[in-house]
This record gives structure tokens, C-alpha cells and sequence, in this order.
């Protein structure tokens, strides 16, 4: 039987469009991309043994302080059966998990068996964060009292006003100072602005609408993931930086640091940090540092929606009513610029901006690249405490909440795939046999039996056309 | 035409809490407890242990808080955090700041009362006072709490003493408000086995562990006690032991199948008497027995 | 009887209270803390006449008067009079049976003229509320009548032993009652047989249930809202003082526990609970409560065993209800001093917004408003004086 039957030809590679989504990793997905020796490096540091350890899912966890004390490997089937049976998928993916960054790795047993065994270097670490013994984390050197000490509000209203800095710079406020070229070529290197294509002036792009819907821990921790990117360019050690961030997230707010003994390098590290308002220094040669809010719990990010149980973090300020009204409590015009991002504001008052939401403003912003997932976090995440008191289930409005998913699945009603399309079947069973095969393997995309035309998925291509040759060889 | 959906491959849906935690732990530092009347010196062993266990806790989470109590037979005091200002503490080697300031804060206040204790020796531990004032503490951080934050809240009692049944009744108060507040009380026994605590674990849905070495104590906190309640469904742990919760008379003091209740105060007693001791109450002479079937028509 | 002798009157007579002038601003401007401050006023007063070393009645049987007639569709509450009183109610039996948890609890239907017993008196709070939930389709029709209701209630409640507490509780919709004969012979039927009548008016005050409340020493009061609503039935979760016609007596009781012997399996047996139905959870179990008098099985507790009559309760069962007679002592209020920095309780640290601390007269320790509150409303323990071997020995005796 001749194989002409399978004519190979590619749907149109056109229409398939990629969502070009701002990507958020969080450490987890940073670190596995990090080689085993960096890693190896980094776990030489209590800090970042600590933040990798609270980065773990919560089962992953509980294993890694059962064996922490344990100093031969413990067999994998011992450590299987600590979790229930039913969560056996779970157990699966906290294994990979571990095994990814290097956590754990395999032992063998003298019986032969083969157990899970912690790294050395991140054990001896966790247990140094934990329990205490080695090294005093470099920015610990003591310090006299300073005689300028900042409070915890000072420090809350510098961070802010420096962070907003940049934000404003993003949505293109007209004030230009204090951002730095460094800065600005952040910005451009993580894509979040771009070059204006006349002036070359930067504007900000798709993605940094979505940046500035992020809240605010993950927009730091966005924004720094794209600095280490380029730190080693700078000439800067990552794992340096790295070591004194973490440092950093684990200092408590309000208490003054050393920058003795820190290296040349991470000196322009600490200013470059200043100036985005993670620490404040009051000179540039003042020799202590004090960490603000923006710093602390960096890692934090895949828990965003947990608000602080502490009295004094930020309070939200939108009211969203079931008629679509959107209320917003603020004077900033930063803030006021989001809001406009999807609604169209009505009234403007000193401290207060009415706008409705429409479904015009909603595909407004959809067009603009923004989901509708990222409209609605970043109305519950500033929604104001009195819509969290009023019932602590739903916090915005079901209806709108709804209407504003409703209105994005309208705009999606295709979905692409990448595929190839077999054509031409000499007979039905020829047909039949292909389907079957793609189907079982689930690369099948869509069939018709009439025209004896598949397609299926373009990366099991190879797969399917090989299962094809020998197919019609056997036959 | 017959449209097929691809299949979507998906890492498995895990859960993580983003709730925040609240431990409160408290421990049982009476000198008088027989454990350490035995042997003094396992209490810096064990301390170390709770203190560890602490931190353990608040490694698991950025926002997890702990509260850590000590009892005694005449009074129970917070030690972490404590009423006074915290502690100024600078890292002095490689532990985590915050993990320093408990374990400093702690067995200052640990030393300070225990200088404090007079000679005077008393075996019991009021635990249940002790709990009562968890309870307190924990409806005040629940009250404080900003809009919106979930909290769970449980109590660990590690203990050397037994637990006197002279506290029942302050017990089953705990055990109730607890019960009613949605708080697990999970129970580490160092030494004797505590019935009427394994009871609260039990009403509560904590968990109850005797520890069968108390050199091995901080591997069997870390093992059973740190899980907090909604991941213990994914472990395997210690299943919970059917609890006897046959009364006690309160005129002996024993286990009775078959008692009497006093129908004013619902004192309980294994024989018929005509005066209720706690309330003072006469009763009619129950005269001829026979009299009684006038008892309420069972319902069908 | 002498109406002039009640002290209460009518609302608009005496409970003329100027609480606006009670409400003060405070220094931002704001009234909520002048709100708070009154309500937290009126909790505490509430507490402070709850009297310890009362007799009270632990053993209560109470009947459910529900009016089903055709006012209670009535839209004043939402959505309906009859909606929001069976919502109510559910939480009401919840706490009830939490509370008082080896009593009684039946429910009797008035409506169309007549009166039907629909649950009998039982312990078991689930089947009560399953039987309530399945009311909210019931046709509100016709008048109700009171007197026919009562009758029925008291042939019920009048087989009962003489320990035992009996209530009626009333609530009542309708502003009249349709009755074959003079309700008053009734009443005085009520108050020979020392049954406490208690009635909860959901629309304006009526003579005759005045009258049946003030003689039976039973509470009436007509709700404002359905949040007074909910706050005047929870207040019958409280035992009652008992009654002067109750009698006290010892009661046997069986103490059930699991009867399993290490190492072998107990067989599958069936519950007497279960052991004629047919609907879910009539199938044979190991673990269970067996009678200690004749060894029937149950799978819940309380229960009374059909085989022998024996009250069947666990000990947690009997303590819940200790705190009633043992409630923990009432604080006094003391202004702030310098030397009294924190609760005692909850190391909350005293600061301006607090004007009152509060004082254990027995260990003397220090509490703040909230667990003023939370101790005699919830726990029922001083934490003060649990917590101090001295002040513990006192309190217990």
C-alpha cells in the first residue's frame, strides 16, 4: 500500500497567536533553572536555605524536617508511607520537587535499598537557621544606636513614595526625577517598557500594564528577578546578591544594619536597592541601612492573598457595589490611572474617584493584554476593609465578578493548537487505525470520518507518522 | 464531525493554606511535677526542645505566629511573647533573628520564674487555668485581626504532670469553648498518661501522645505536633485512641457504669443518698421502688 | 391578679431611656465607640443578674408552640414570618441541646383552629431540625388557638416525673386566638402543674399572653427585629430557675462506654437507634455505646434506652451543663491605674480607649472588657483563679 495517503501538510502557523502574558516565577521556578552548583553555592547560606525551605509546597515540608535530624538515608519506601494513600499524587510531585532544587537527592542503604538522603550543605544550614552554631549573617556586625533612628511609619511612607517612583515613571507621569538610567534599562531589559519606535523614548508596554496590576510584594519580586538577571553583567556576583536579598527578607523592619565588611560589589547592590526603597539609608556613607516592608518576606509571593495579620500593613481602598460602581478612596494619581484602566471614571473629588465598569471599559483592558483574572485580583487585593467586613466569603461582588469572566470568554471564543493535518486516506480502516492510535495518545485534535482528514498535535507528529510508516509496512 | 478535545495535562491541583497559623504552646515548668522532682535537669532538655519546636513552626510560614505560656501550680505566664517589650536582640551567629529572640526571650522569662518559685513544692500544674488563659489570648488576636485574614488556631500542652480530676469541671469548660471556637488542643504526655486531657483531644480532634522517651522529645514534636490540623489528613499519624468517657462519681472519685444523677446540680454519685453534697439538696426518700416506673413514656 | 403590680409595664411607659444623650462623639468625631461601649453596657448588665447557687432546672422539657396560622406569612419579616422564625429556630435547638444537653425538646403545630403534636418530646436535636426544615412548605392557614395548643402540651408534659422541668415555649404571630372554651381554666391547669410558660410575640402585645406569662412565671416580650428576635430566644437557652413545685430527686443513669477487649474484633451488630428504619444509617457497625443495665446498642449519646428506660449520657454530656450552676464569678469595674498595665487574661496592654478594667473578687486579677465578656459568656471560667492553686481551692467549695 502506497503511503501517499499521508500528505503532510501544516495548518496555517499564522493564526496561531501567542499570549504574550507577563510570566511570574516565583523562586521555586527561578531556582530550578539554576545549575546544580549554583545551587550548591547558594545553600551555603542559612538565609536562602530558610527562604527555599518556606518556598516548599506544605507536605514537602513536613518531610524535610522529619529527615532533618536524621543522618543516614532513609528508604524511599519509608518515606512513602508517611503520606495517606490518597494523596499519593501529591507525594509524586513533592518528590519532584525536592529532587528538583536539590533539597534531598538518592542514597543507597547498606541492604541495597535506595533512600532519600538531604543535601549536606542545605542541612547543615536549615539547622544553623533553625537551632543557631556558624557564621553571623555578614550585615550583623553590631552598631552603635543610631541617633537618627527611623520608625516603622517613616520607613512605610519612604518605601512607598520610592517604589511609586518607578511606577509613575512606567505609566509616563510627567515628573522624570529620581529614576535612574539603571533603572530604566530594567525596565526595558524585563520588557515591561519598550523603546518608542519615533523618539525612542520608553513607553510602557502590555506587559507593564500587568506589572502594575500585580501587588505589590510581587511586583517587587518581579522586578528583582529581572535585575539578577542582569546583575552578572554588571559584574556583580548573583550568588552574593542573592545571599544578602534573602538576608535582607529576613531582618525585622524598623532595626538598623551594618554595611561593614559587605563587598565593593554589593555596596552598588545596597544603592541600587535604595533607590527602588527596599532600605533606607540616610546617607550614602551612613554605614547602617535600614530594611523597609518592600524587602521583607520577598520569597512570599506564592501567598500573596494572605493578607498580614500585623495591625499596620496598607489598608485597601475600593468599593465595588453590585451596580458596577467602583468607589476608590485615594489621592494617588497612580492609582487613579489603573482604576482608568478599566473603568470609566465618572466623578473626581480630592481624595475620592467614582468610575463604572463597562463592558466597554472591561474590553478596553482586555485588549490592552490585561485578564480578566489580574482586573479582579487587583480589585480584591485593595478592596477596602469595609468590603472585607461585610462578608468574609466573597469580598467583591459575585455578579460583577462573574460579568467581568463572561465578558473576557467572549473575546476567547477560539482556541488555537498547533497541528498537522493528514489527509487523503486510501481507506476507511486506513483512517480508522490512525484515528484510534492519536486518540489513545490523546495528540488527536479534531477528525472528520466523511472527508477521512485528521489533525493532530504538531509535537507528536513524528510519533504518528512513524506509528504510520510501519503501520502501512506491516500491512 | 466528531470534535475531540485534547486532553489536558495538569501538575497535580496542590493545595497549599495560605492561612495563617497561630501555635500556642504551653508548657508545664512546675518543679514539683514528678518528672523533674526526678531528674531536674531534663528541664533545660526539654525547653530546648519546645523552643526548637516553636521555631519550627514559624519556619513554616512568613506569617505564622507563636504564643508560648508556662504553668505552674500558682500561675501561668506568657514567656513569648509576653507583655513586656520585646527583647532587643542582634544575631549573634548564624540562627535566624527572629529565632534567636524567642529562644533568648523564653528562657529569660523561663530563669526568672523559676528563681521566683519558693521552696514550697505542690505537685499539681493547673493546666486548665493555663488553657483558659490561651483561650483568652487567642479570641484577642482573632478580635484584632484585620478584615479578611484567616486564622487557625490551635493549643499544645506538654506536660509532665497528671492531670487532677480536681480541675473536671474548669477542663470541660476549656474542652467546650474550645470546641465551640473551632481550636485544636493537642496533648504530649512526658511521663504518666493523662485520661481526662485525652478527652479534650478528642473533643477537640487534637492530638494525644505519650512520649515514651523524653530524650527524644523534640524528634516526636516535630513529627506529630507540627503538622498543623488541615495537613494532617495527608500524613499518616498516631490514630486517635477510644477514650473512656465513663464518669467519675463525686463521692468516690471511681468509674461508675451506673450512677446517680442529681436532677438540680447533675452531681454524679454511685449510691443513693438523701443529701446532694454539692448542692445541699434533701431528697424524697425514693420509699418503695415501685413508685419510679412513673418514669417518662418511652417514645416510640 | 393585679396588673398594676408588674413592674415592667408597657415599653413606652417605663422604658423611656434617653440613649441618644447617652451617645457621645468621640474625638474624631465618630459614634461607634459610644454604640459599642452601650451594647457591651447592656451585655454586661445581663450578666451581672445572672445569679450563681440558683436552683435551677437542668432537666428541661420544652415544648414548641409554633403558630402556623395565616399571620405568620406575614412579609414584616423577611421574607417571611414564618421563614425567618424556622431560620431562627434551627440555631436556637443547636444551642439548646449544646446547652442543656440531657433535655428535652418536642414541637407542637397551632393552626386552622387546632393544635397537632408533630414531634414528640426527644433528645435528638437532628431530627428536630430536619423536621423544621421541612416546614417552610407547610400552608399558613386559618386562626390559631392557644388554648388548644396548651392542652395538648400539658397532657404531654403533666406524664412526666416530678424532677423534671417543664416549659412551653410560645411563638406567637397572630394578635388573636380561636378557643373552645375559657383559656383561664387552662392557666391555672398550667400553673397547678407548675409548667412555666414562656411566650415570644411577633407582632404587638396581647392581654391574655401577658397574663399567661406573669401567672405561669414564665417571660414575654414582643421582638422589634429579627435581630431582638434571635436575642430574646437564645435567652431561653438559659436554664430556668426551677420551678417552686419541682422536686428534686437522685436519677439513675447508665454510663455507656465502647466495649471493645484489646485484640478482637467487635461483630457487626445493629443499633437499637436504627434498628426499625429503613433510611440511611441502618446498617450494622462495630463500635457503639452499650446500655450497661441490658447491653442494647446505640450509636449516639444521650439517648434514653428503649429497652430498659435507662437515661443513657456520657460524662462530657453532664459537664456541659455544669457552668450554669457554677458560673464563674461576676468582675467589678475599676478605673485604670498606672499599676495595672495588661490583661491578665490576654496580655492585652491597657491603653486611653480603655476606661473600665475589671477585677476578680477572688484572685484579684486584672481583665480587660473583651474577656470580661468572653469569660462569662463563653468559658465560664476565670482564668484568674484557675490558674492559682489558692483561689482555685476557694471557688470550689
Amino acid at each position: 500500500m502506497a503511503d501517499n495517503g499521508i500528505g503532510t501538510s501544516k495548518l496555517d502557523n499564522s493564526t496561531f497567536i501567542t499570549q504574550s502574558n507577563l510570566e511570574c516565577k516565583n523562586l521555586y521556578d527561578y531556582l530550578k533553572t539554576r545549575p546544580p552548583n549554583t545551587l550548591e553555592r547558594l545553600y551555603n547560606h542559612p538565609a536562602i536555605c530558610l527562604a527555599v525551605y518556606r518556598e516548599l509546597p506544605e507536605l514537602a515540608r513536613q518531610y524535610v524536617i522529619r529527615i532533618l535530624f536524621v543522618e543516614q538515608p532513609v528508604p524511599q519506601a519509608v518515606v512513602a508511607s508517611w503520606g495517606s494513600q490518597s494523596f499519593a499524587r501529591e507525594h509524586n510531585y513533592v518528590t519532584k520537587v525536592l529532587t528538583e532544587l536539590n533539597v534531598w537527592m538518592e542514597g543507597s542503604l547498606p541492604g541495597g535499598l535506595i533512600g532519600w538522603i538531604l543535601s549536606p550543605t542545605f542541612k547543615r544550614n536549615l539547622k544553623i537557621a533553625l537551632l543557631g552554631g556558624g557564621k553571623q549573617w555578614s550585615m550583623s556586625s553590631a552598631l552603635e544606636p543610631d541617633k537618627n533612628a527611623r520608625d516603622v511609619s517613616f520607613l512605610d511612607t519612604y518605601s512607598s513614595e520610592r517604589w511609586e517612583c518607578v511606577l509613575h515613571y512606567m505609566v509616563g507621569s510627567q515628573q522624570q526625577e529620581g529614576i535612574s538610567a539603571d533603572a530604566v534599562r530594567i525596565l526595558l531589559h524585563a520588557k515591561l517598557m519598550k523603546r518608542d519606535e519615533e523618539d525612542g523614548s520608553p513607553v510602557i508596554t502590555r506587559q507593564g500594564f500587568q506589572f502594575l496590576l500585580l501587588d505589590r510584594q510581587a511586583q517587587v519580586w518581579h522586578f528583582l528577578l529581572q535585575y539578577l538577571d542582569t546583575v552578572e553583567q554588571r559584574g556583580l556576583d548573583l550568588v552574593e546578591c542573592l545571599t544578602f536579598l534573602f538576608q535582607l527578607s529576613f531582618s525585622t523592619l524598623g532595626k538598623d544594619y551594618s554595611t561593614e565588611g559587605m563587598s565593593a560589589g554589593l555596596l552598588i547592590f545596597l544603592q541600587h536597592l535604595r533607590e527602588f526603597g527596599l532600605v533606607y539609608q540616610r546617607k550614602r556613607k551612613a554605614g547602617r541601612f535600614y530594611p523597609t516592608r518592600l524587602a521583607l518576606n520577598i520569597t512570599n509571593s506564592q501567598n500573596k492573598n494572605a493578607p498580614l495579620l500585623e495591625e499596620d500593613s496598607p489598608k485597601g481602598y475600593i468599593i465595588v457595589e453590585t451596580n458596577y460602581r467602583v468607589y476608590a478612596y485615594t489621592d494617588s494619581n497612580l492609582q487613579v490611572a489603573l482604576i482608568a484602566l478599566f473603568t470609566e471614571l465618572m466623578y473626581r473629588f480630592p481624595n475620592l474617584v467614582v468610575g463604572i465598569i463597562t463592558r466597554d471599559s472591561i474590553r478596553q483592558a482586555l485588549r490592552g493584554g490585561i485578564t480578566a483574572d489580574q482586573i479582579i485580583g487587583y480589585l480584591k487585593q485593595h478592596a477596602h476593609p469595609q468590603m472585607l467586613a461585610a462578608d468574609q466569603k466573597q469580598t467583591l461582588p459575585p455578579t460583577v465578578v462573574d460579568q467581568i469572566k463572561l465578558w473576557e470568554l467572549e473575546r476567547n471564543r477560539l482556541t488555537y493548537h498547533e497541528g498537522v493535518l493528514y489527509s487523503q486516506f486510501l481507506s476507511q480502516a486506513d483512517f480508522n487505525v490512525l484515528k484510534e492510535y492519536a486518540q489513545s495518545n490523546g495528540v488527536l485534535i479534531w477528525c472528520n470520518k466523511e472527508k477521512r482528514t485528521l489533525v493532530v498535535n504538531k509535537n507528536a507528529h513524528d510519533e504518528v507518522k512513524k506509528f504510520w510508516k510501519k503501520y502501512s509496512k506491516g500491512s | 464531525m466528531n470534535n475531540i478535545e485534547l486532553p489536558v495535562e495538569k501538575e497535580p491541583e496542590v493545595k497549599s493554606t495560605d492561612d495563617t497559623s497561630l501555635l500556642v504552646i504551653i508548657l508545664d515548668t512546675n518543679p514539683g511535677q514528678k518528672l523533674l522532682r526526678e531528674n531536674p535537669n531534663i528541664i533545660t532538655q526539654v525547653v530546648d526542645s519546645v523552643v526548637a519546636f516553636g521555631n519550627s513552626h514559624l519556619m513554616q510560614k512568613a506569617q505564622n505566629k507563636l504564643a508560648i505560656l508556662t504553668c505552674h501550680s500558682k500561675t501561668s505566664q506568657f514567656i513569648y511573647p509576653g507583655p513586656k517589650k520585646l527583647l532587643d536582640v542582634r544575631q549573634i551567629d548564624g540562627q535566624y533573628e527572629a529565632f534567636t529572640l524567642v529562644e533568648k526571650t523564653v528562657k529569660q522569662n523561663i530563669t526568672s520564674i523559676l528563681s521566683m518559685e519558693n521552696s514550697g513544692i505542690v505537685t499539681e500544674s493547673l493546666l486548665a487555668g493555663a488553657v483558659a488563659m490561651a483561650l483568652c489570648y487567642i479570641a484577642r488576636i482573632q478580635r484584632t485581626k484585620a478584615n479578611g485574614v484567616k486564622l487557625n488556631c490551635r493549643i499544645l500542652v506538654v506536660t509532665g504532670s497528671s492531670d487532677s480530676a480536681s480541675q473536671y469541671m474548669n477542663y470541660m469548660n476549656v474542652f467546650f469553648t474550645s470546641q465551640k471556637q473551632n481550636i485544636v488542643i493537642d496533648v504530649c504526655a512526658l511521663d504518666q498518661h493523662l485520661s481526662l486531657l485525652q478527652q479534650g483531644c478528642d473533643i477537640t480532634g487534637g492530638l494525644y501522645l505519650k512520649v515514651p522517651q523524653v530524650s527524644a522529645l523534640l524528634q516526636y514534636l516535630l513529627w506529630v505536633f507540627l503538622p498543623e490540623p488541615p495537613i494532617r489528613e495527608k500524613l499518616i499519624l498516631p490514630p486517635p485512641v477510644k477514650v473512656d468517657y465513663r464518669a467519675a462519681c463525686f463521692c468516690h472519685r471511681e468509674l461508675i457504669d451506673i450512677g446517680y444523677v442529681c436532677s438540680v446540680c447533675l452531681s454524679i454519685f454511685c449510691k443513693f443518698s438523701p443529701i446532694c453534697t454539692t448542692c445541699h439538696t434533701v431528697f424524697k426518700i425514693p420509699g418503695p421502688l415501685a413508685v419510679k416506673p412513673k418514669k417518662k413514656k418511652i417514645k416510640m | 391578679m393585679n396588673d398594676d403590680d408588674d413592674p415592667k409595664e408597657y415599653r413606652w411607659e417605663t422604658g423611656y431611656e434617653k440613649t441618644w444623650e447617652a451617645i457621645k462623639e468621640d474625638d474624631e468625631g465618630f459614634l461607634e465607640a459610644s454604640v459599642a461601649d452601650i451594647i457591651l453596657r447592656a451585655k454586661r448588665k445581663r450578666q451581672a443578674q445572672k445569679q450563681s447557687s440558683q436552683k435551677l432546672g437542668m432537666m428541661r422539657h420544652l415544648y414548641l408552640l409554633l403558630d402556623c396560622s395565616e399571620s405568620m406569612s406575614s412579609q414584616d419579616l423577611k421574607p417571611t414570618r414564618m421563614i425567618c422564625t424556622l431560620k431562627i429556630l434551627e440555631g436556637f435547638i443547636e444551642e439548646f441541646f449544646d446547652q442543656n444537653p440531657i433535655s428535652q425538646l418536642g414541637i407542637i403545630l397551632m393552626q386552622n383552629k387546632r393544635a397537632d403534636k408533630v414531634s414528640e418530646l426527644a433528645g435528638n436535636f437532628r431530627k428536630h431540625i430536619k423536621y423544621l426544615q421541612s416546614l417552610s412548605k407547610t400552608n399558613l392557614v386559618g386562626e390559631p388557638s392557644l388554648q388548644n395548643g396548651l392542652e395538648v402540651a400539658i397532657s404531654s408534659l403533666k406524664l412526666l416525673p416530678a424532677h423534671a422541668s417543664r416549659e412551653i415555649l410560645i411563638i406567637l404571630g397572630s394578635l388573636t386566638t380561636c378557643d373552645p372554651g375559657d383559656i383561664n381554666t387552662t392557666i391555672t391547669k398550667l400553673k397547678q402543674e407548675g409548667i412555666r410558660c414562656s411566650i415570644i410575640g411577633l407582632a404587638a402585645e396581647v392581654h391574655v399572653c401577658r397574663q399567661l406569662a406573669n401567672e405561669t412565671k414564665g417571660t414575654y416580650s414582643v421582638i422589634l427585629d429579627d435581630c431582638h428576635f434571635k436575642d430574646l430566644l437564645y435567652q431561653q437557652v438559659e436554664p430556668p430557675p426551677a420551678a417552686v413545685a419541682l422536686e428534686s430527686s437522685l436519677i439513675k443513669m447508665g454510663f455507656p462506654h465502647q466495649m471493645n477487649t484489646e485484640g478482637t474484633d467487635e461483630p457487626l451488630t445493629m443499633c437499637m437507634c436504627h434498628v426499625d428504619s429503613i433510611e440511611e444509617g441502618s446498617k450494622l457497625t462495630t463500635g457503639g455505646y452499650y446500655c450497661p443495665q441490658c447491653l442494647s446498642k446505640y450509636c449516639e449519646l444521650p439517648v434514653e434506652c428503649r429497652a430498659c428506660g435507662l437515661t443513657l449520657v456520657s460524662a462530657p454530656h453532664l459537664a456541659r451543663s455544669y457552668h450554669h450552676l457554677f458560673p464563674a464569678a461576676n468582675y467589678t469595674e475599676l478605673a485604670v491605674s498606672n499599676q495595672n498595665r495588661f490583661c491578665y487574661a490576654c496580655q492585652k496592654p491597657f491603653g486611653d480607649q480603655d476606661k473600665q478594667i475589671y477585677e476578680c473578687p477572688s484572685c484579684k486579677k486584672i481583665f480587660c472588657i473583651d474577656c470580661d465578656i468572653f469569660i462569662h459568656d463563653i468559658l465560664h471560667t476565670c482564668p484568674g483563679c484557675a490558674t492559682d492553686l489558692a483561689t482555685f481551692q476557694i471557688t470550689r467549695n
